[in-house]
Formats: structure tokens, sequence, C-alpha cells
């Protein structure tokens, strides 16, 4: 499919000062497939997600993004991908719309109104589009999460522990959700300790921890 | 290029937004000058400097209060993201250099403010007389500006170190000690009436202003996205 | 024995000529009071060094930015410490000598302000170094310091100093003072120059060899 995005990683390391992370992973997260990232706490899932999507430097070793067969710099990652995760939040003062509608326009988005309610309908936030994130539960806030990340229709999309705050009916509709982006060609990476999640994997990358 | 100035429109707008709903930096930058500058109304007052020496000394105290004032409250954009482990969503939204426009812009909107409320409030109080009134406003908006550009770059470092607080004081300063002294120079010049230490004054802190601008233009994307 | 040994010794012997002579080979020098003119062979030297050390420290931070080799950043971080060292040397020389000639260990004439603000600079880029954990982005965010403040000095250095008056012997810069100082004075001063930058760079190669050393131990670690 012409709007595939491939990402592989070589030989990826991390350390910090005190500790190290992990120190070789590699891998390959491929369109139509999820990729699932699984071990321990501890083990570094959080860290190596934040490496795959650009936002950390590795120690050593090689990560790069392939769209249509043409390598793409890592300043560039960040427009063909979406990112859920519990270290990145939305902004809490403003509202369900305000947050969406501030990730349009630094995204360059024209007129994305309309988009914006789409995908606050998708995830069942339309109602309480107006009412301030702080105000949120932990499950509402996860799914405004989910909305800005598909906001922009990326080709890839990180998800990390994407199911921790949602109740049965919300992690199904996650599970559809993310089917229904592999039917349409787009790359899955998902970081999870979770049994059932792991489950929706078509490969996978175990951290020893 | 309009595009990018859209993009860094949004973010500062975000910013005042979420700002004026918490107002967190407005009441570090405004308590702090209000509170000192009563404390030096009151200690020092309009009667106890000489009139030789008020044009120097008035100038001294009036851009301590400022730039002490913006060392209280203008590293809050940056690190507010971090702290709100919001800034990892903005660096996969927006470009950098959006970013750091839109970041600027805030900053300096947070500066105008201080200086509009107290600049008048500090002739008053402490009896400053300005000879060259236009040439004292040009000081400034020219000095704020630079004062803005260098806090917003560092600001932008020690939101990504660990212990924030003092360190934003400790690595800005030795990058503004030159502007101060040439605002201090300025001011007094300005309240004086020598119009060449004004126009000296302008052109250095113009200059500086315009070195900071293009490197930190080009230093900035490497600090947000590393 | 090798040639960096051959070089050391070279070193001790220059450097121990140099002090020797400061004291026996140079008469005090007219103005100055006592002795005190023998102080500028080893304080001009040590600022001159803690400029050098910023500049270094300057040039490979862009390096690093450029290439992202580790090597880069030690040079910059090691300079740094050398760089502080020479200048806290220079500023407490400085001060001594302010303290006999003009009865007053500090007075913020420009070269003394300049000094501070380098001394400043240095200490900020040592506690930048010092707030964060992460190597790679320990490396680049104080090699962009570095950028930053070398941007501000030129106003420092070149402005401020036309502003003020002051109250450093101009002649001891400003070469057209030359033929105020007997030719000995100069000799022992550009002997003295030659010398300790010597000294900065044999710190300098042995402080990237230690560090070098030590991050590849890390690594194996790794």
């Amino acid at each position: 499919m012409a709007d595939g995005v491939r990402i592989s990683f070589t030989d990826v390391a991390k350390r910090y000062d005190l500790r190290v992370v992990f120190r070789s992973v590699s891998g390959e997260a491929v369109p139509g497939e999820v990729l699932v990232i699984t071990g321990p706490n501890g083990s570094g899932k959080s860290t190596l997600l934040t490496i795959l999507c650009g936002l950390l430097r590795p120690t050593r070793g090689a990560v790069s993004h392939v769209l249509d067969g043409n390598e793409t710099a890592r300043e560039e990652w960040r427009r063909h991908l979406g990112v859920v995760a519990p270290a990145m939040a939305v902004y809490e003062e403003l509202d369900a719309m305000e947050n969406l509608r501030f990730f349009a326009s630094v995204r360059g988005m024209d007129r994305a109104g309309g988009r914006c309610r789409e995908c606050l309908d998708l995830v069942g936030l339309d109602p309480d589009r107006r009412t301030p994130v702080r105000g949120y539960s932990t499950g509402m806030a996860q799914r405004l999460k989910i909305a800005q990340a598909l906001l922009h229709d990326p080709a890839v999309l990180f998800f990390d522990e994407p199911g921790s705050n949602l109740d049965p009916a919300g992690k199904n509709w996650l599970k559809e959700a993310v089917r229904g982006l592999t039917q349409a060609g787009k790359t899955v990476v998902l970081a999870t300790n979770d049994r059932d999640e792991m489950e929706w994997g078509h490969r996978r990358v175990a951290l020893a921890g | 290029m309009s595009r990018l100035l859209a993009e860094a429109m949004a973010v500062a707008a975000k910013d005042l937004r979420t700002e004026f709903r918490t107002r967190v930096a407005l009441n570090a930058l405004g308590l702090f000058a209000l509170t000192v500058l009563a404390a030096v109304s009151y200690t020092v007052g309009p009667y106890r400097i000489t009139a030789e020496d008020r044009p120097f000394l008035l100038a001294v105290l009036l851009w301590i209060v400022i730039f002490f004032a913006a060392l209280a409250g203008l590293d809050r954009s940056f690190v507010k993201e971090e702290e709100s482990h919001t800034a990892p969503l903005l660096r996969l939204a927006a470009s950098p250099t959006a970013v750091w426009l839109g970041k600027l812009g805030f900053n300096l909107i947070l500066i105008y403010l201080l200086m509009a409320i107290l600049v008048p409030l500090f002739c008053i109080l402490m009896g400053y007389k300005i000879m060259l009134v236009g040439g004292f406003v040009l000081i400034l908006v020219v000095g704020g500006y630079a004062l803005a550009v260098i806090t917003t770059i560092v600001a932008a470092i020690i939101a990504r170190a660990m212990t924030r607080g003092a360190l934003f004081s400790v690595l800005s300063l030795p990058l503004l000690l030159p502007l101060l002294i040439f605002l201090i120079q300025g001011t007094a010049g300005a309240s004086v009436g020598t119009s060449e230490t004004v126009v000296n004054t302008l052109r250095a802190v113009l200059s500086m202003g315009g070195i900071m601008t293009i490197v930190s233009a080009m230093l900035f994307p490497v600090v947000w996205s590393d | 024995m090798r040639v960096a040994d051959i070089l050391k010794l070279l070193l001790l012997v220059w450097l121990a000529i140099v002090i020797v002579a400061a004291f026996l080979y140079v008469r005090p020098a007219e103005g100055f009071i006592g002795e005190s003119s023998r102080i500028v062979f080893f304080h001009v030297p040590m600022a001159w060094i803690a400029v050098l050390a910023f500049l270094v420290s300057c040039v490979t931070s862009v390096m690093y930015l450029k290439r992202r080799e580790p090597k880069d950043d030690i040079r910059a971080s090691v300079s740094a410490g050398l760089g502080l060292l020479f200048a806290v040397l220079a500023t407490t020389t400085g001060s001594v000598f302010a303290r006999i000639m003009w009865n007053a260990y500090w007075n913020w004439d420009p070269r003394q302000t300049s000094i501070t603000i380098l001394l400043l600079i240095y200490a900020a880029y040592l506690a930048l170094r010092g707030a964060i954990d992460d190597p790679e982005r320990r490396a680049s965010l104080s090699a962009v310091y570095a950028i930053l403040a070398f941007v501000t000095v030129p106003f420092l250095v070149f402005v401020v100093p036309r502003i003020y008056w002051s109250l450093h012997p101009d002649t001891i810069i400003n070469t057209r003072g030359a033929n105020e100082f007997d030719s000995r004075y100069t000799q022992v001063l550009m002997a003295s120059l030659v010398g300790f930058t010597g000294l900065y760079v044999w710190l300098y190669t042995i402080g990237c060899r230690i560090e070098t050393i030590r991050q590849r131990r890390r690594q194996e670690v790794l």
C-alpha cells in the first residue's frame, strides 16, 4: 500500500549515568501488522517506544522509518505518527475540543473543526467536549489521548499500555480500533503487559528486564 | 512562512489561554515586581538619593527589579510543559521553530505587560525624571526583547534538566549581565538627556538581540528535540 | 623515551626557567609598587588560558553538534574544567595585585568584570552538566549553552571596556606601550605565555585521556 511506513531498529541500547535500561534490541514493524513489545516492569518498554518514535536518542544502534521506500529524517517522523502513552499528557486546563483544535492547528491542519469532532465522536467523548480535561476520569482522558493520536490520520500508531485505564467495553472498542487500523494498512507498535493485548500482535519483541 | 507564523501563534495562544486560567507566571512576575518595588520605595524612597546620583542609581534599581521578575516567571512556559508531561505530545505535533516563536511571543507579552505596569509605578514612587521619554521607551522595548530572547532559549535548556529552579538564574545571569550593563547606562542617559548614550545603548542592545535571535533560532531545534 | 615524555620534560624545564627568570632575570617595572609587577608573569598567562580554554570548549561544542562524536563532548567538558581552574587562578592573582596596587581586592573595573562573567559562565556550564543524567542530552545541551555564552562574550570584551574607565594597566595588553618595559620583561612574559599554554595542552590531553577511558569502561558495562 502506498502510504505504509516500515520501522526497523537494530542493536538499540539505552543507558543513563547510573543504570542500563537495555543492551541490544532489534526488530521491525511493518504496515498492516502490530508489533508488540513486552517485558516486565522496568525493562524499558516505554523507553524503547520513546526511542522508536524519535523523542529520545538511543545510546547506540539505529532506527529507521521508511516511507514508500524512502528513508525519512528523524525530524520528519512526527508527521506520520501518533502516540498514546501514560507519560504523555494532554492539556488539563483546556477542554477536549480546545486540545484537539490546538493539536490540529499546530500540525498545520486547516479548518479542522469538523475533523476534531469526528475524532471525539469516534472515541465517545463528543458530549464532554466542552468540559476541562482536569475534570475527566482517567478513562475519558485516555480516550482523549487516543483521539489526539488519530487526529491527523497518521501511518504509524504507537500505544503504550493503552488499555490500562479503560473498562471492559473500552478495551473491546480498542481491540476493534486496532484491528481496523491494521486493516487500513497502518503500522501499529504496542507496548504492553496485558495478556489479551499481547494476542493482538503479529510480531513480538521481548525485553529482558 | 505564514504557515509557520500561524503555528507559532497557535502555540502562543495556547500558552496564553492556559496561563490566563491558572495565572501562575503572572502571579510570580507581578507579585515579585510589586513586592520589590514596595520594599525599594519604602526603604529608599524619592528623597534619600542625591540628585546627582539619581539617574544612575534609579536606573540600576529599575532594571534589577525587571530582570529578577523576569527570572521569576519567564521559565514557566517551558518548565510547565515538562512538569505536566505535555511536552512530548507538543514535540510530536509542532515544528520546533513554531514552538520557539510561539513561546518567545508569549514571553514577550509577559515582559511587556510587566513593564507597562511596573515602569510607570516605579517612576512615580521613586520620583524618576526622564528627559528623553522617547528614547527611554525605545530602550524598554528593545531591552525587553533582548531579555525575552535570551531567557527563552535558556528556559528551554533548563526545562530538560533536573534541578530547574536555581539553574534558570544561574545559566541566565552570565548571558544577561552585559545586557543589563547596557540598559542601565542607556536609561541613565535617557534620564539625564544625553542622546548619544541612548543611541549607543540602542545600537548595542539591538545587535545583541539580533545575534541572540539568530543563534537561538538555529540552536533551539537541538534543545527541543534532543 | 617517547616524544610525549621528552615534551613533558621540556615543559618542566621551560616553566622552571620562567619562574626563576621572573624573579631573578627581570627588574621590577616602573609604576608598580615594590615587586608586585612580577605577578604579571603569571596572572596574564592564566587569564589568557582561561579565555583560550573557553574558545576550545566552544569550538569542540560546535563540532559535537555537527558530528555527534562523544570525543568532542569530552574535549569540551575537560577544557571547561581547566578554564574554570585558570579563571579562578587569574581572578585570585589579579585580586592580590589589586590589593597591593590600589588597596582594594575588588573594584569591578572592566577586566575584573569580564573575568567574573567568564567564571560565572564556566560555573553555569558545569552546573548544567551536573543536572542532566542522560549522557547524549547532557552533551548537546551543554554544547548549546557553550555556544550561547560564546556569542555574548564579544559584547563584554570589546564594548564594556570602552565605556568604563579602567584601572588595569593597559600597556600590558596593548603592545603600544611595549617600549615602557624593558625587553627582558617582554621576553619573560612571552616565555611565560608559551609555557602556560604548554601546561594547558598537557593537562588537557591528560584530562581527555582519563575521561575517554572512563567512558569506555561505562560502554563495557553496556
